[in-house]
């Protein structure tokens, strides 16, 4: 055993005592049946991407594990019934939540709050005779209840999936579609009144590029900031609910944002540039797309601003 | 210029996400991730982790890099986040809920209220205090009000309430409680010291009076002479003493002649007290076996025979207040006295008095060696020789005028 190997061992073994102090019922846990649990969580969170993390690391990670949640849950997967009573007398109400919040209908929710006990039971067995359900996925990092709702969302995805069949489609071919239906729209849906037809689809051509070079612009963000586009915008949330999934602030999301906006600008223009547009070209074209878009999202923009002020009369 | 083209990629990406939308639609798919495996995806321990932010750094950007390409998982990551969020609401409302006492407490000490809420206090305790202050000043001037007659009862009542015989503890003459009890006089004198002591009567001559004619009621004295009973009187009051300075001007121990005595006895010294005292100091000069033990003594001496206790101690108070007596009149006897060109001069501090000057006079202030001081000395030689043998102030009476030579 090499010396890391015992030092992390160590590591493990000291952490899981402590766990176990901090814990308000360990549910007569000892720390050998913690070990494996908290040997999983350092691995996924910390040794994956920092293999020679230093010890102080692990330790603090060790001790931020949620004691009383991981106890109770790794005694449910050892067979305690009281443990397993305890959380469903504690969870329900928040598991029933998650699947209201995750169905559309009430019978939907229902079924699903069911079938989230089995699946975290397990309906199949072991090579050991344990029940191997989604217990064993907790890791005591986030709060379990938390990681219910997490199950249950998954849970919802999965027999949607099942239900309608889908058939999921990457995420480039997503944005090409919409390329080549905008392509087919601009071309044979003869859109306006055009004087010069040649002029008038020469603009949508030019459009069209555009919208191209805007998606390829994305994809050359950083995952940060494209996670921030991609929930501002693809996903409708506002600044606030973006800035609260990257765990930044309203403001500082906002800020990222303009920054991202100039960013993708650069962007565009480079590939523009690079298929042979000019500058003025592209300047002319972006002010022409812009032109012609905002008269088409200006009714969507209404309604947003009526949808906000409603919301800041019913907060306010 | 910059904003506006910011404005322009805005509405790009607006469009773009519009046309997406419709696009997805049409295709019956609503998520962009593709033929991603299902294992690729997040799962529900790291969803939730990154939600609830506690992923560490290295993990969290892989996380990232994933929810940007992934909407599935960035849809339950917005899921989890947006309960997060109420979950932390409602945490912080339970919070708010049960620290309610804590907060009230500490809003009714914030330095906004203790503002206004110190100088209030401070002023209802200074006005509570003010109140009590007038409260027992009142309260002190209806005692002293109540206690004024007493005090200014003559020394008879004061003796009579203090130092009467009747007034001793059992311990003091145990012998003679049960002779007490058998003498109705006694009885009755007990009666008239409760008397005394209920009614407090502010009246000290009427006290006197009303003691002597129960006395005078007594069976044992309804056999006794006058004399008798102004001797039995002193006996059952051998306390009633006057005021020492009457008590000097009696004896006649001092050198002043009656003018002084009567400029020095208080005026509010009853004569009859003086007469009680002279009469007490006869008694107390008669030895009792004059009078024989089987002899029909007078009244005056039955009550005493009859106390043998109250007769020994009273004797022992007489004895007392002769002796302060005795020190009031040696205090007398000390007053400086001078006689010059015949005239009789008391020292009076610094000031030598002319026993004949009357103190409601006012006399005519003469500074010596003053010009005046002059005129009359060469007008009256025998002021001269007052003024030289008589050192500091001189008050001096003559020709019925006063004089202060100072």
């Amino acid at each position: 055993m090499s010396q890391r190997t015992e030092q992390i061992e160590n590591l493990f073994a000291e952490g899981a005592s402590r766990l176990l102090a901090r814990a308000a019922d360990n549910h007569s846990l000892t720390g050998g049946m913690l070990i494996p649990r908290i040997s999983v969580a350092v691995g996924k969170y910390v040794l994956r991407d920092d293999p020679h993390a230093a010890p102080e690391v692990v330790k603090e990670f060790i001790d931020k594990l949620q004691a009383d949640d991981l106890c109770l849950i790794v005694a449910c997967e050892q067979g305690n019934q009281k443990a397993w009573s305890d959380l469903v007398e504690r969870f329900s109400a928040t598991v029933r939540s998650a699947a209201r919040s995750a169905s559309s209908n009430e019978e939907g929710a229902e079924d699903l709050a069911q079938s989230i006990w089995a699946e975290l039971h397990g309906l199949r067995v072991r090579d050991d005779g344990r029940p191997a359900g989604k217990l064993a996925y907790y890791s005591g990092r986030g709060s379990l209840a938390g990681w219910l709702r997490a199950v249950v969302a998954q849970l919802a995805v999965d027999q949607h999936r099942k239900q309608s069949r889908l058939v999921q489609t990457e995420e480039d071919a997503d944005f090409d579609r919409i390329i080549q239906h905008g392509q087919e729209e601009n071309a044979w849906s003869g859109h306006g009144d055009a004087v010069n037809p040649e002029l008038e689809i020469s603009k949508k051509l030019a459009g069209a590029q555009m919208r191209k070079a805007l998606a390829t612009s994305i994809k050359q963000l950083s995952a940060e900031d494209r996670l921030l586009v991609k929930l501002y915008y693809f996903d409708g949330l506002r600044l606030r609910e973006a800035g609260a999934v990257l765990g930044v602030h309203e403001a500082t999301a906002s800020r990222r944002l303009t920054r991202v906006h100039a960013e993708l600008r650069r962007q565009v223009e480079i590939t523009l540039a690079n298929q042979g547009w000019t500058k003025p070209e592209t300047e002319r074209a972006f002010s022409e797309v812009a032109l012609h878009l905002e008269a088409d999202i200006e009714p969507l923009l209404a309604t947003e601003g009526v949808l906000m002020k409603e919301e800041n009369e019913i907060a306010g | 210029m910059k904003q506006a083209n910011n404005n322009e990629v805005d509405l790009l990406l607006r469009s773009l996400a519009r046309a997406r939308d419709e696009s997805a639609l049409e295709s019956g798919s609503s998520s962009g991730d593709g033929n991603r495996a299902t294992s690729d995806h997040l799962d529900a321990d790291e969803l939730n982790s990154y939600a609830e932010g506690v992923v560490p750094p290295p993990a969290r950007a892989r996380y990232t890099e994933h929810l940007a390409d992934c909407d599935v998982c960035r849809g339950i990551v917005v899921g989890l986040t947006s309960a997060a969020g109420a979950a932390i609401r409602s945490e912080a409302m339970e919070q708010k809920g049960g620290a309610g006492f804590w907060q009230t407490l500490a809003l009714l000490f914030s330095p906004a209220v203790l503002r206004y809420a110190v100088p209030a206090l401070v002023l209802t305790a200074v006005i509570g205090i003010s109140l009590l202050a007038v409260w027992q000043r009142r309260e002190q001037h209806e005692l002293l009000a109540r206690n004024e007659p007493a005090d200014s009862a003559t020394p008879t009542a004061q003796l009579k309430q203090s130092e009467s015989p009747t007034s001793l503890q059992p311990s003091e003459a145990p012998a003679t409680m049960p002779k007490r009890a058998e003498s109705p006089a006694a009885i009755d004198s007990v009666k008239e010291e409760n008397y005394l002591r209920d009614n407090k009567s502010p009246v000290a001559p009427g006290a006197g009076t009303r003691t002597g004619e129960i006395a005078s009621s007594a069976p044992a004295a309804k056999d006794a002479g006058q004399a008798g009973e102004s001797a039995g009187l002193s006996e059952l009051r051998p306390s009633y003493a006057p005021e020492p300075k009457a008590a000097a001007t009696s004896s006649g121990a001092t050198t002043l002649n009656e003018a002084d005595k009567a400029t020095q006895v208080p005026k509010e010294q009853p004569a009859k007290l003086e007469d009680q005292e002279r009469r007490r100091d006869m008694y107390k000069s008669t030895p009792s076996d004059e009078r024989g033990p089987n002899r029909a003594a007078p009244r005056s001496t039955a009550a005493p025979q009859s106390n043998t206790g109250l007769d020994s101690l009273s004797a022992a108070r007489v004895e007392t207040y002769g002796q302060g007596k005795k020190d009031k009149a040696g205090e007398k006897a000390n007053v400086e006295t001078r006689n010059v060109s015949g005239r009789r001069f008391a020292r009076e501090g610094n000031a030598w008095v002319d026993t004949a000057y009357d103190s409601s006079r006012t006399p005519i202030k003469i500074a010596r060696g003053s010009e005046q001081f002059r005129a009359l000395v060469a007008d009256e030689p025998e002021l001269r020789a007052i003024a030289e043998q008589l050192n500091g102030v001189i008050i001096v009476v003559w020709k019925n005028r006063a004089y202060r030579i100072q």
